[in-house]
Order: structure tokens, then sequence, then C-alpha cells
């Protein structure tokens, strides 16, 4: 498995979170995307860690998957408040606080 | 050597704490003992520390730095709970602790009827805390901290009748004037901090004089925005609006607070720094200035009061003219000794008008007033001995005190001609003011009928006595506060003597009185005639320009162009505000294309 590889693989699959992110409206979706792009970083990090034989990328991935873990418990809440209160799961009518 | 002295500090603060918990719980007599003994305790400590002080030879006296523990430390920061014994502070502490304790006695008589009893008595030993952690403080940080608690304190004491709107607002109006000084001060502290790496007293004062000439950017800088807080705090122009209206707190407040300590904390701070202020001599002749131009200022209102109170308000502000006037040129002992002198005639006279004020009911107005000498005889003679001392006739101690700094503006290195001339006419208009007042208070008839005035109580009565001998006989104490408090300002303060200024200061004087009992006699007891004798000359043309101005300058000019500022921002703002679309995916979308602009950016430049 050469670096390119690892790389192209990578650069793929955040490629495939920023334009799902971006193209979805259904907020659900919209965080799988985010995931994609914060595992697509992480993959890197731990084959990097493996060639480049030193721990820290393996630490920096841990970290991402517990910010990432936190982050999502805070965004379901949200996005649960927001369909009890609504009954819809577009985000693009959710726009309140626009200028 | 002074290891007992944190003991000064730590009773006002048990009882404030106590009082706060308990004071409620407790009987009357018990939140009044508690009270003034806590002050009592504090004074008897700082006599303790005063004579281990006099034990150690002149030049010994300086520099010793109690610290109780280290609080931070930080790379080269660090900063100490300390407290520090020089002859400087352990003067304050006299003034605060002594005159405090009288004070204190006084209100177990005078708010002997106030249902929030032990809630005054609470406040007022968190003020004496206060005032001792700002003259004990040994670093910049802790004399901040003070700064900031007195100004908590003087708050909550002028909006101590909280029910009433107007001393709701006053102490509102004395608290924001306290903080733009405040602000001043902490801003000092960071420049301070920044040029010497240090905020202990003893080190940036010792390394000042080596590291900067005269008249220096940096020296100035520092020494201006500490003096923007010496000025909010001592009621010096421009700041001083509010120290009238703080006049709506009870009457010891108005003793104790904005006539013998907290208002002197301005003073006090500059004698501190003496040694930054004598590197900007500029801020020098500022300080002189401003003091001198107060004095007169205030003099000249308070001849035109009717509020007994509002009287000896501008009369304090005019008396710390004097004081920042012996500072600005230099004899700074004389600045303190005659702090000391004011603060035991003013506190007489705010307590004896609280004396008066109290057995007319509250009434404060001088018109209403009258013929009180035979009812209130010992209110009577005090009053007078405070009269006579703030008028500075001979052989009181505001005589030895004022006479000396009018001499030394002439006679002083920096001191001028002119200098003399206002303060010696401001010493007229005081002996005028305060003769008025006299007279109008306990001379001629009750000019209100419905009132029953009585002799104030023993316990009022007392603390007025000991105030009246110390204002009386302070004078003698001139040498000796010159003496002790050589060791910090480095000589010994120079008396000037010459009989021809003198006679003068004393004939403009003596013309005051004499001016006030003529206007007495004339006036057949009406205090407006006075006014309006002088309104076709001057309020007239005083209020046709200030009419003129408004329309033109304030309406067309600054108001104008403060509106066309604010449309026009709102209107450019409303613009930009466009861009926040609320939707997620848009702004998703602008970070990308910022993130791969600034990508590329980097990859291909």
């Amino acid at each position: 498995m050469g670096q390119e590889f690892v790389l192209l693989v990578s650069a793929s699959i955040f490629c495939v979170g920023t334009v799902g992110f971006i193209i979805r409206k259904n907020p659900l979706i919209m965080f799988m995307s985010i995931e994609l792009m914060l595992n697509s970083v992480n993959f890197l990090l731990v084959a990097y860690s493996s060639f480049l034989n030193s721990l820290d990328g393996q630490i920096f991935a841990l970290f991402i998957i517990t910010v990432a873990a936190a982050e999502v418990v805070v965004g379901l809440a949200i996005i649960l408040t927001i369909f009890r209160t609504r009954h819809e799961m577009d985000v693009d009518h959710i726009d309140v606080l626009k200028g | 050597m002074f290891a007992s002295s944190w003991l000064i500090l730590l009773f006002p603060l048990l009882g404030f704490i106590g009082l706060s918990w308990y004071g409620n719980r407790i009987s009357r007599n018990l939140v009044g003992l508690v009270g003034c003994g806590t002050i009592g305790a504090s004074f008897f400590m700082t006599l303790v520390t005063l004579s281990n002080l006099l034990f150690l030879p002149p030049e010994e006296r300086v520099g010793h730095v109690q610290t109780l523990y280290q609080w931070v430390s930080a790379g080269s920061f660090k900063l100490d709970v300390a407290i520090l014994v020089d002859p400087l502070s352990v003067f304050m502490f006299l003034i605060v602790t002594g005159v405090g304790f009288v004070i204190h006695v006084y209100s177990v008589g005078y708010m002997h009827d106030d249902p929030e009893y032990s809630r005054f008595f609470a406040y007022l030993n968190l003020f004496i805390f206060s005032m001792l952690v700002l003259v004990a403080a040994a670093d910049f940080f802790f004399l901040i901290v003070g700064w900031a608690l007195v100004g908590l304190a003087s708050y909550l004491l002028i909006g101590f009748w909280r029910e009433k709107t107007s001393a709701v607002l006053a102490a509102r109006k004395a608290f924001v004037m306290n903080v733009i000084g405040d602000v001043g001060m902490v801003i000092a502290a960071l420049v301070i901090f920044e040029t010497f790496g240090t905020l202990n007293f003893a080190d940036v004062f010792a390394s000042a004089p080596g590291m900067f000439r005269p008249n220096d950017d940096s020296m100035l800088l520092i020494t201006l925005l500490l003096l923007v807080g010496a000025f909010a705090k001592s009621a010096q122009l421009p700041l001083h609006t509010w120290l009238p209206d703080a006049m709506e707190g009870p009457t010891p407040v108005s003793a104790l607070i904005h006539a013998a300590t907290m208002v002197t904390a301005g003073v006090y701070l500059v004698a501190r720094c003496h040694v930054l202020y004598e590197l900007a001599p500029y801020t020098m002749y500022l300080i002189a200035g401003v003091g001198i131009i107060t004095a007169i200022f205030a003099g000249s209102m308070a001849m035109f009061q009717y509020d007994i109170k509002r009287v000896i308000a501008y009369s304090t502000m005019s008396q710390l003219g004097y004081m920042f006037l012996a500072m600005g040129i230099g004899v700074y002992s004389l600045g303190m000794f005659h702090l000391m002198t004011h603060a035991f005639f003013k506190a007489l006279l705010f307590m004896a008008a609280g004396s008066v004020i109290h057995s007319l009911d509250g009434e404060q107005d001088l018109r209403k007033m009258g013929g009180l000498q035979s009812v209130m005889p010992l209110t009577h003679a005090t009053f007078l001995i405070g009269a006579l001392a703030l008028a500075g006739i001979p052989l009181t101690s505001g005589y030895f005190s004022k006479e000396a700094i009018i001499l030394s503006s002439y006679h002083a290195d920096m001191g001028n001609i002119v200098f003399w001339a206002i303060a010696v006419l401001t010493a007229g208009m005081t002996a005028f003011y305060i003769s008025r007042v006299y007279l109008f208070t306990f001379f001629g008839r009750l000019r209100s009928p419905a009132a029953h005035p009585h002799e104030s109580p023993m316990i009022m009565i007392i603390p007025l006595l000991v105030l009246a001998v110390l204002a009386l006989l302070g004078g003698v104490l001139g040498p000796w506060v010159d003496s002790f408090l050589a060791p910090v300002f480095g000589h010994v303060a120079y008396h000037p003597h010459d009989n021809a200024l003198e006679s003068i200061a004393l004939v403009v004087g003596i013309g005051g009185i004499a001016t006030a009992g003529l206007l007495y006699m004339v006036s057949k007891e009406r205090l407006d005639l006075f006014k309006e004798a002088l309104a076709p000359l001057y309020v007239r043309p005083t209020k046709a320009i200030g009419a003129f101005l408004e329309q033109k300058a304030e309406r067309e000019g600054i108001d104008f162009t403060v509106d066309q500022v604010g449309l026009q921002i709102k209107e450019v703002s409303h613009g930009i505000s466009l861009w926040q679309s609320g939707k997620v995916r848009s702004y998703a979308l602008n970070m990308i294309v910022g993130v791969v602009t600034i990508l590329l950016f980097v990859v291909f430049m």
C-alpha cells in the first residue's frame, strides 16, 4: 500500500463528505458527511503514523474520535429539538438568524 | 517587628463579615458594640505599630513589607499579599482608624432609629477595611483593589437609604465617576508593569530615577494616568460632580468617607508615588494648577448653597484643592498635615451639622434653620471650633496647615505669585461661606415653626467634643508630622516665614468673616438676597451664553455630527448583513471556497 494510494483514498472520501454536506438538505445525512470528512483525516493520520514509525498520528486520531463523539452528542440533541418544534428536517428552512 | 500589623486590617473585615451574617439576629446594642469595637481594636493595633515604628531610628523606618503569603507566582510576575509599614501608611492608618472610630461612635447615636442599623455598620466596617487595604498596599495591584473597594463601599453608603430615588441616583453617579478613575489607574498599572516589569512600590520607585530623565514620555504617561484616578477619587475638576450629590447619604458617611478619609486617597496616591511625580515636573504643575482652580471654584460654589451639607461638601473639594496644590509644589508633608487637620475639623463640621439635621428631623435647608445657639449649646460650640479651624483663625489647627501651604505656594521652588494670590482669595471665600452657615444656623430666630429642636444625645456629643479638641489643638502636631514623614519624602519640609504675606492672608480671612457678618445684618435673615444681588451681574449673561451654545454648538454641531456618523454606519452595516443568509449550506460553501482559495494561494505562490 503506497503513500499515493492512501492519499488518494483519503482525498476521495473527504471530497465525498464535502460534496455531500453541500448538496444534501437532511441534517442527519449532513452529519454523516461530516463524519466522513473526519474519518478520512483519521485514516490519513493512522496511515502516516505507520509510515513514519511514530505514534503521534494515532494519538491525534484518538483525539479526533473523542471530540467527534462529543460533537455528535450536541449536534444530535440540536437536530432532535429542531425536529420536535418544527416537524420538518430541511436545513434550508431553518434560517431564523439571517441578517 | 511588625508581625501583628495585619490585625489592623483583620478586625474591620471580621466586623463586616460578622455583621453581614448575624447582624439581624443580634440586639442593636451588640451591633453598635461590634461595629465600634472592631474599629477601636484596629486603632489600638495601629498605636502598637506606631510605637514599634517610633522605636526605630528615623532612617530605618521605611520599607517594612510584612508579607502574609504569596498569592500569584507566574514566571517573573509575583504578587504577595503584604502590608507596607512605613511612616506614611501608619500616618494614614492613624487617621482612618482614629477618626473612623470617633465617627462610628457618633453613628451609634445618629442612626439609632434606623430600621437597618446592622447593615449600616456592616458597610461602615467594610469601608474601613477597604481604606486600610488601599493604604497598606505594597504594590499597585492591591492599591487598585483597595481603590475599587472604597468606591464600592462609598456607593453602598451613599445609596444606603435605598427607597429614596435621589440617593440611589447619587450613588450610581458616584460609582460611575469613580470607575472612570479606576480605569485610569488600571491602565497606569499596566503601563507600569510594561515599563518596569513589576508592580511592587519598592522596586518601581527604586529603579525609576535611574531609568528616566525628568519629563520623559513614559513618566508623564504614568503620572497622568494615575492622576485620573486621584482626581476622580478626590473630586477635583473635572471629575468632581459626584461629591456634592454624595451628600444624599447619612451624615456620618459624609463625615467619614466624603470628608476625612476616602476623598483624601488621591492626595495619598500622589504622596506615595512622589518619586514618579518628581520625574514629571509638568504633571506637578498640572496638579498644582488643577488643585488651586478646584479650590477657588468649589469655594465660590459653596458661597451660594442653601443646603448645609452641600456647603461643607464644596468646602471639602476646596480644601482638597489646597492639598493637591501642596503636592504639586512639592511640599508633601504640608499636604499630609493639612489632610490630617482637615480630617479633624471637616469631620467635626459634618458631624455638628449632622447633629443639627438630626434635631430638626432631617431638615438640611439653611433657610429653615436659625436660632439654634441657645437650644444646642454643645453642638454650637463644637461647630464654632470647626468653623474657626476651617476659616484658618490663628492658633486653631487649620491655621497652621493652611497658612503653611499658602505661604509655600509662593516661597516653594515651584510656587509663584499667582498660586499664592488665588490661594489667599480662596481662604477669604472659605472664611465667608463657613461664617455664613454658622450665623444663619445658630443665630436669629428659627425659621421653621414646626420644628422642635433639642440637643443631641451624649453618644453624639462626646465624639464631637473629642474632634473639637483635635481640631483646636491639632496644629501643634505640625513639626512632628514633618519629621515623622521626612524618611518617606526624603527631606524635612521647609517652613518659610514671611510676615507681610501672612498678615495679608489673615486680613483677607477676617475680611471674609466680616463680609458674612455684614450680609447677616443687612439681609435680615433672608439668604437669597446675596444671590439676587449678583444675578444680573453674573447669572443672566452665563445663562444667555449657555442657551446660545446649546443651539449652535450642541444641536447643530455635536449632535448633527454624531447622528450622521451613526446613520452612515447603519447604512453600511445593513448592506453587509445581507451576507448572513441564515442558510447553513451557503455558509459551508463559503468556508470551502475560502479554504480552497487559501490553499491554492499557499501552494502556488
